[in-house]
């Protein structure tokens, strides 16, 4: 009842979010409304911009691009993330601490420097495809940069720890006595593991995928500089649009689009997934 | 029995092996960049033929990397000092605050964290142009801020949550102002959340690409442009040295968090 706040000032504190709100509302809600409306304004009223975007086949590529990207990115990342989250969270914590010490080292690395790294170990001439054709499984090398191979291989390496953090947390909070429980009823590993371990993580799973598939929606630098020109996703197309092209209209319309998916999925994310987390 | 490491039987070594692939995955092309930096190749031929310093030499005789590097410190010190005041007024409001929509003000707060980077990053550019922000200073802070304040508002809100009034009401009982309460009380009470909203939001502004690719112009830009500028042409071990230096900088600051977490817990 004495609190600083309620004590120093008749207020209700509201005064102290002030200086963030009003930069956020100049910097950043009314830029992105600005750009969303350009998106019906330029180069004339109406709605021509999303037309040509979704009737387009050259825009439909670059919306199959993103989504088959992130779909697989998604894919690949849980089937590696799962058996490494549930690992850790149950390993000796000698070892967990080495192995979570470098998730969190790559995951604070600079993103270009992973990028970088990428693009030289999948080139041509790079060590993978030397170190394949030494051992004699392949006999020329592969393309696997400036194409969505590559981009695929270089975004599922940076969202890997955004997915195996938060489900090492869900599996440790699942009570073992469940599973311990199951073992007794007679269930094999398997059984417990399929019927049992994975339907408990699921919501986790769940959400932590579509965190990732939307994160990797909205990728720009990775598609950009592992994936090459001909094979554009969404990001870059508003980056184009805007940068090289000047078309804010075709520009703003593509941001809109990215902007709704997005901000859909997450809201099936709060819808679902965290009602039941919180039962 | 799966949720027990030592009952798990054969499968214990199956989950070990996928756990050891995985962090090499994520370990080894760190490795071979700082590899790369010291190899002697410009052709980045790995294992290199020779070691050589020659590249970090190069790095520090082209006055460009040296420039772009300082203008990256010199715009993270300024985004961190701005984001920790500005959080931690914010959070003030958020923890302590008895106004209505305190939730809705918190998601509101946390928004430039889920929307896609690129959208910000256009959607400022357009507003820059307009009011001549572009390739300045000012509009590069202001851009990072947006994005680094998100984390300095939950580190700091995480602090505060678990720091007891009670003990800033009893200092007031003392006799001190409410506010000589806050500064001499509360925020020593808090400053590990602090140091390490201080920490983030410098990382985040130092590492940030797609804001500053769109904020620079030719004579300003931060350290991640001019390695995107670089990569666009070639691959060049200059910046392997870059990286190399990049990541050691990242290492001591998580071993700075990690220490401050630790001084906590203690």
């Amino acid at each position: 009842m004495f609190s600083a706040i309620t004590a120093g000032r008749r207020g209700s504190g509201l005064g102290f979010a002030l200086p963030a709100v009003l930069l956020l509302f100049a910097f950043f809600v009314v830029p992105v409304a600005a750009l969303l409306t350009r998106s019906v304004t330029e180069p004339e009223l109406g709605l021509q911009n999303y037309a040509v975007l979704v009737g387009s086949s050259t825009y439909a590529r670059i919306f199959f691009n993103t989504f088959f990207v992130s779909g697989v990115v998604t894919l690949i990342t849980v089937l590696i993330a799962f058996p490494v989250a549930w690992a850790l969270a149950i390993m000796p914590s000698r070892w967990a601490s080495i192995i979570f010490a470098i998730i969190l080292l790559s995951m604070w690395t600079n993103l270009l420097a992973r990028t970088y790294a990428w693009m030289v170990l999948l080139q041509q001439t790079g060590l993978i495809n030397r170190s394949l054709m030494a051992l004699g499984l392949i006999d020329a090398p592969l393309q696997l940069t400036n194409n969505l191979v590559g981009v695929t291989i270089g975004m599922v390496y940076i969202m890997l720890p955004f997915m195996i953090l938060p489900l090492m947390g869900v599996i440790k909070k699942i009570d073992p006595a469940i599973l311990q429980a199951a073992a007794l009823c007679g269930a094999t590993k398997a059984q417990a593991l399929r019927r049992v371990l994975i339907p408990l993580a699921g919501p986790g799973i769940a959400s932590g995928a579509l965190m990732v598939f939307v994160m990797s929606l909205g990728y720009y630098v990775t598609p950009s500089l592992l994936g090459g020109t001909a094979n554009m996703m969404l990001a870059e197309l508003i980056a184009q649009q805007v940068q090289s092209l000047v078309n804010w209209g075709m520009g703003g319309a593509a941001a809109f689009l990215l902007l709704v998916v997005t901000l859909g999925l997450y809201a099936v994310q709060l819808r679902f997934f965290d009602a039941k987390e919180a039962r | 029995m799966l949720l027990d490491f030592n009952k798990l039987g054969a499968w214990k070594w199956g989950l070990t092996a996928i756990c050891v692939l995985m962090a090499l995955f994520l370990l080894l092309p760190i490795l071979f960049i700082v590899g790369l930096s010291f190899g002697s190749s410009r052709w980045l031929i790995f294992p290199p033929p020779g070691w050589t310093l020659k590249w970090y030499a190069e790095l520090f005789a082209d006055p460009r990397w040296l420039g772009a590097a300082l203008t990256s410190a010199k715009i993270g010190v300024i985004v961190m000092v701005l984001s920790v005041a500005l959080g931690l007024l914010a959070s003030l409001a958020l923890v302590r605050g008895t106004f209505r929509g305190r939730e809705v003000l918190r998601a509101f707060f946390l928004t430039p964290m889920v929307l896609p980077v690129v959208i910000v990053a256009v959607a400022l550019y357009a507003a820059f142009l307009r009011l001549g922000l572009n390739g300045t200073l000012v509009g590069f802070v202001i851009a990072h801020l947006i994005v680094a304040l998100p984390f300095a508002i939950i580190t700091i809100t995480g602090a505060l949550e678990t720091f007891d009034p009670a003990i800033e009401d009893a200092a007031i009982l003392c006799g001190a102002s409410p506010w000589e309460a806050r500064l001499r009380v509360t925020l020593p009470g808090i400053r590990h959340g602090l140091f390490s909203a201080a920490i983030f939001s410098f990382l985040i502004s130092w590492d940030e690409v797609v804001l500053a690719i769109f904020m620079a112009s030719p004579s300003l830009q931060t350290l991640p442009v001019k390695v995107w500028t670089t990569l666009r042409q070639d691959l060049t071990p200059v910046i392997a040295a870059a990286s190399t230096l990049l990541v050691a900088l990242t290492v001591l600051l998580m071993i700075a968090a990690a220490l401050i977490r630790k001084g906590k817990s203690e």
